[in-house]
């Protein structure tokens, strides 16, 4: 029932120095904060190791799902100016581990969803950078730094437990509908655009997530994806109401629009 | 026993918006429109789940409970008689949101089919958006700006801190979640 601290209320336009400035932040508050979830992680992988040499006739986990869920575009987060002026990488990289099965695989496609996230919002920085987004007032900006950052620690996590399991990390966004969601990147012209194109992301993480909570087997990456669900949701709350849409718009998170691991081409 | 303990806590935030729907700056004449709105769809909200905790009870041979949660109840009773203000308000509802939030994430982890699990994460996931916008409602009462309280925003006028305070953590605490027997129906 605690109030937060009182706030001053910045009514400034945010430039490229501001958006340096709280990217540098976000990766400095990440690296302090960042142990307590290897400390989950290690006992996640541990778990999934042993997972991943059961049998690949893994069922029903979101088979049948159209996977035709409209997301983003990819690329590593980073502040360094040098790339700054660089278009949109493609993003559609993988991993040389091989095949995914079973929970891992699970796990491989929500490492990959995260980094399509990252991309989508350090792709919407650089888009805000260039002003081809117009005036982004500073409640988007604060929010796109971090999201993108939370969004970075998931797909550490996700891809810790890959590691830990013995398979590669993913990298990049290796996923059917990565070269779509890069398209309307792209293509966004205005902050309302790059929420929208967020906004249904979000979805799909949350979508995606609450599906594996319900079907993954594996306690541990049970409660990552369980753990990490609710956080996708609050993003996606703010995103609606930053567009004007109600912010809680359905009662009870669905799955029908989660993406399959079929989607995963890694 | 988690599901009776989530239906606990459901009536209870039923309980606690329909209070506070009663104050005239939540939901009379001197209410935020937006605010007011939101109280209303969100305890409406919560009765859904609580039937939707009820069922799975019954489903499972289980008894419902209809009465709200008993480690709570007195907290948010005691607390709702020294509201003075939309923040009280706002506080107390962010609380108790949090609480079954982090209940149902930990609950994922330990009730023992699909659905169930489902179920709960399901849930989770709307009680932290309630908890989101509640925070970002907050950090603009405490920051002066009611009026910025408005649905579609002035984004151009939104504080920086509205964009991103209602996410606090990376990945959603448990520390806070009630035990499954809290609940129980004896």
């Amino acid at each position: 029932m605690s109030r937060t601290p009182h706030r001053e209320l910045s009514q400034m336009a945010v430039g490229e120095r501001e958006l340096d400035s709280m990217t540098c932040e976000l990766d400095e508050m990440h690296r302090q904060t960042f142990p307590g979830v290897h400390k989950m992680l290690g006992e996640f992988g541990a778990n999934l190791a042993q997972t991943g040499r059961r049998s690949t006739g893994r069922r029903r986990f979101l088979t049948g799902m159209g996977g035709a869920v409209v997301l983003g575009g990819v690329a590593a987060c980073t502040s360094s100016k040098s790339k700054r002026g660089a278009s949109i990488p493609a993003p559609i990289s993988g991993s040389s581990g091989g095949k995914y099965v079973g929970d891992l695989k699970v796990v491989a496609l929500a490492a990959a969803l995260e980094n399509l996230a990252v991309t989508v919002y350090q792709g919407g920085l650089v888009k805000a950078a260039k002003g081809q987004l117009g005036t982004v007032p500073p409640a988007l900006a604060s929010f796109i730094t971090t999201a993108m950052g939370q969004h970075r620690d998931h797909a550490t996590a996700w891809n810790g437990v890959l590691t830990k399991a013995g398979k590669s990390a993913i990298s990049g966004a290796p996923l059917t509908i990565t070269q779509d969601h890069i398209a309307l990147l792209n293509a966004a012209r205005s902050v309302p655009d790059l929420a929208r194109l967020a906004l249904a992301l979000e979805n799909a993480a949350a979508e995606t997530y609450t599906f594996a909570a319900g079907t993954v087997t594996d306690a541990g990456a049970i409660m990552t994806a369980a753990t990490i669900q609710p956080v996708e949701t609050m993003h996606a709350a703010i995103l609606s109401f930053v567009l004007g849409q109600y912010p809680v718009p359905v009662s009870f998170i669905g799955t029908s629009n989660a993406v399959a691991p079929s989607a995963l081409t890694a | 026993m988690a599901l009776q303990t989530a239906a606990g806590l459901e009536n209870l935030a039923v309980f606690t918006y329909e209070t506070a729907l009663r104050f005239p700056f939540i939901g009379g004449s001197s209410a935020n429109d937006v605010v007011k709105a939101f109280a209303t769809k969100t305890m409406a909200q919560h009765v859904e789940h609580g039937v939707a905790f009820n069922a799975a009870a019954t489903k499972l041979g289980g008894k419902t409970q209809n009465a709200t949660d008993p480690k709570y109840a007195p907290v948010v009773q005691a607390a709702a008689g020294k509201i003075k203000d939309p923040l009280d308000v706002v506080g107390l509802a962010i609380t108790l949101e949090d609480i079954a939030a982090q209940t149902y994430v930990k609950n994922v982890g330990l009730v023992s089919t699909p659905d169930l699990r489902a179920l709960f994460a399901s849930v989770a996931g709307v009680e932290s958006q309630h908890r989101a916008i509640l925070l970002a409602v907050q950090a603009l009462l405490e920051g002066g700006a009611p009026q910025l309280i408005a649905v579609p925003p002035d984004l151009a006028r939104l504080p920086g801190a509205a964009g991103n305070v209602g996410f606090p953590d990376a990945f959603l605490p448990t520390a806070m979640a009630a035990p499954v027997t809290q609940g129980a129906v004896r």
